[in-house]
């Protein structure tokens, strides 16, 4: 494992950041009901970075992504905070207007979702849904995009493209399809690519070659990458650096390699736990006590986590904490920190 | 795909036979018949019984149904028992009218309720949707002779307006024609209207909500691309079967409202043959439907599998 942590870290280290959010806070608001469901996130994703929210459902990082995309749903909406794309020009995409955005959208910043068993047209050939996001984003002729349009297949591991080309969706397997979602996704060249728990909907040996894929492609092509996913291992395979999500909230935000060998939120602690390693012989699986509050819930709560913390203490049910740095590079939110000599795990 | 059309065509045979007998015994158990109607009440037995034999209505029903069934087969359906016509001609003579009378009434419900539709889909809950719908549900609830006739007093009242009287063909005077023809297709067509709208708001409701939309959508779709090139077609399998269904009703001819528009249609031929106990003419023209609406329903099966890949057929 250490061996694969310093690999990771080799490709960190630039300042420059692609995506910058501050302080987002997402909103329902409906007749009936107005509350937060994201509050106060903070990310920046460096140039080339590969960046991973992990989260429980519900935690509200396929929103943070959806956001990012101006892509929530009717009844949500930010509320609060700025996301700003450094492209070319620094772009602050939450006050863009809708022409503007579909520009972006899938040329500058690219997204991939869970399920690809849908998130293909039923009724197109892939070529046709393939090459549409060139139509939309380029001038290119018709046949430079099915030249590049093969290519692209060629990259995400399919040779057989022409065959392809005319298949529809229902004659692909789920691995095939996402791969075609990939190349779609990376076509355009992108600065950032979100992927929404690619992996999830698939075969546990077809997601390591995904995951794999998506690597090499960021590489080749300097595409950031924002990983979403609720699992730990995925992040520890291709992130850098990584937010943990509870709740709304941003509760740990540091380097993978500190994350699993320093987690400082009781939170992370549990998600650690409760993780089974290789010759672990115990019967039962850890999980964390309690349930996650609900958006209604979430005022005047204090902690989010403090119903469900080994070390809550009286301040942590009356007043939210703030983020402490804890070391360089790891900011937790915790009271824990307030106090000095807190012993961890 | 061949294959498959072959077989389809195959099954009209039990079709048609069904329908053959039905309406054949159906007849034939209403009380009254042609002899009655064309001698009148004050007609001798003996005059009655001689016009019954002319007929062949003295012969025992399985073997009248199969002189009449021996004759379908080779393509003569017979003669009128009131005029004496053959009946194939005036079937197919009218069956134009009432084609044209179809094919005009679903294409003006269509560009009323598709556009609606969509309209009413994409702004969910607004006051358009709430005004579509209200419109499109009046549409399906009032009965087409209520808007026939108050469409005609209007037009007359207020515009002194009145269409043509008479059919003319429209090879003979197309303008005329179309003149005759659209007051009924417009009542015809916004009551077709109605129920297609309803689906195609559902439709493009229930579309937009799938995964693949947002796909589109985050590949930097404008909104234009989004809705007519994916969700409406997707939407339209829906849409095609309630309209394929709306179109093989109003091809049985529409009584109702050749009625109220005088048009020598379908349904009027019909009727009048009910109501004189013209056998030969009631099985002509209700065996002709039944053939028309299979066929409608097969076109429409065909068009499924040109819209959505997903249908083969084999």
């Amino acid at each position: 494992m250490a061996k694969n942590l310093t690999a990771i870290l080799k490709g960190r280290g630039t300042l420059n950041t692609v995506l910058d959010i501050k302080n987002l806070s997402i909103e329902v608001n409906t007749k009936k009901s107005k509350y937060n469901v994201v509050e106060g996130v903070n990310l920046s994703i460096g140039k080339k970075m590969k960046y991973g929210i992990v989260g429980e459902s519900g935690s509200g990082k396929s929103l943070t992504s959806l956001a990012i995309m101006n892509l929530l749903p009717d009844v949500l909406k930010v509320s609060k905070g700025s996301i700003t794309l450094n492209t070319e020009k620094s772009k602050e995409l939450t006050k863009l207007s809708k022409r503007e955005m579909q520009k972006i959208r899938g040329n500058e910043i690219s997204m991939i979702f869970q399920e690809p068993m849908t998130a293909l047209d039923p009724l197109y050939t892939i070529e046709h849904q393939l090459l549409e996001v060139l139509k939309f984003h380029t001038n290119y002729s018709k046949k430079e995009m099915r030249e590049l349009g093969l290519d692209m297949l060629n990259k995400v591991g399919i040779s057989r493209g022409k065959e392809i080309f005319k298949s529809y969706p229902h004659q692909l397997s789920g691995g095939m399809r996402q791969r075609v979602i990939i190349a779609m996704a990376l076509i355009c060249q992108p600065k950032l690519l979100i992927a929404d728990e690619p992996t999830t909907a698939l075969d546990v040996t077809i997601q390591a070659q995904i995951l794999d894929l998506m690597n090499d492609l960021s590489e080749t092509h300097d595409t950031s990458i924002l990983m979403i996913t609720h699992d730990l291992g995925v992040i520890l395979e291709t992130c850098e650096r990584v937010a943990v999500l509870y709740a709304g909230q941003v509760m740990e935000e540091t380097t993978v390699e500190q994350l699993f060998t320093n987690p400082s939120h009781p939170y992370t602690q549990g998600l650690l736990k409760s993780i089974r390693s290789l010759g672990d012989h115990k019967n039962t699986l850890y999980s964390i006590p309690g349930n996650v509050p609900t958006p209604a819930q979430y005022e005047n709560m204090g902690c989010r986590f403090s119903s469900r913390c080994p070390h809550a203490m009286e301040i942590c049910k009356s007043k939210e904490p703030s983020m402490y740095t804890v070391e360089k590079d790891h900011t937790s939110k915790c009271w824990l920190h307030e106090e000095e000599g807190v012993a961890y795990g | 795909m061949y294959a498959y059309i072959l077989r389809r065509l195959l099954m009209l045979i039990p079709v048609l036979f069904g329908v053959s007998v039905v309406i054949f015994f159906t007849l034939r158990i209403i009380p009254g018949d042609v002899a009655a109607t064309i001698l009148g009440t004050d007609a001798t037995p003996e005059a009655l019984a001689q016009l019954r034999k002319d007929f062949g209505l003295d012969l025992p029903i399985y073997e009248q149904y199969l002189q009449w069934m021996g004759g379908v087969m080779t393509g003569d359906f017979g003669e009128s028992m009131r005029t004496g016509k053959e009946i194939l001609p005036d079937i197919s003579s009218r069956f134009a009218i009432t084609f044209e009378l179809t094919m005009l009434s679903a294409f003006i419900s269509w560009i009323i309720a598709i556009p609606l539709g969509i309209i009413a889909g994409i702004k969910r809950n607004s006051k358009t949707d709430f005004g579509v719908r209200v419109v499109s549900l009046l549409g399906v609830s009032i009965p087409n002779f209520a808007l026939a006739t108050v469409l005609i007093l209007v037009l007359a009242l207020f515009f002194s307006y009145s269409p043509p009287v008479g059919y003319v063909g429209f090879f003979e005077d197309p303008i005329t024609n179309l003149q005759i023809l659209f007051l009924p297709a417009l009542v015809l067509g916004t009551s077709m209207a109605g129920a297609v709208t309803r689906m195609t708001r559902s439709s493009i409701l229930e579309i937009l909500r799938l995964d693949f939309i947002r796909t589109i959508r985050a590949k930097g779709a404008k909104e234009r691309v989004v809705i007519f090139q994916h969700a409406l077609r997707n939407a339209m399998i829906p849409i095609l079967t309630i309209i394929g269904m709306q179109i093989g009703v109003l091809l049985g001819g529409t009584v109702i409202i050749e009625q109220i528009f005088s048009l020598p249609g379908l349904g009027q031929l019909v009727l009048t043959g009910i109501n004189q106990r013209d056998f030969t003419v009631v099985q002509g023209s209700v065996l002709f439907i039944a053939f028309v609406f299979v066929m409608i329903n097969l076109i429409v099966d065909i068009l499924y599998s040109y819209l959505d890949p997903r249908i083969t057929y084999k």
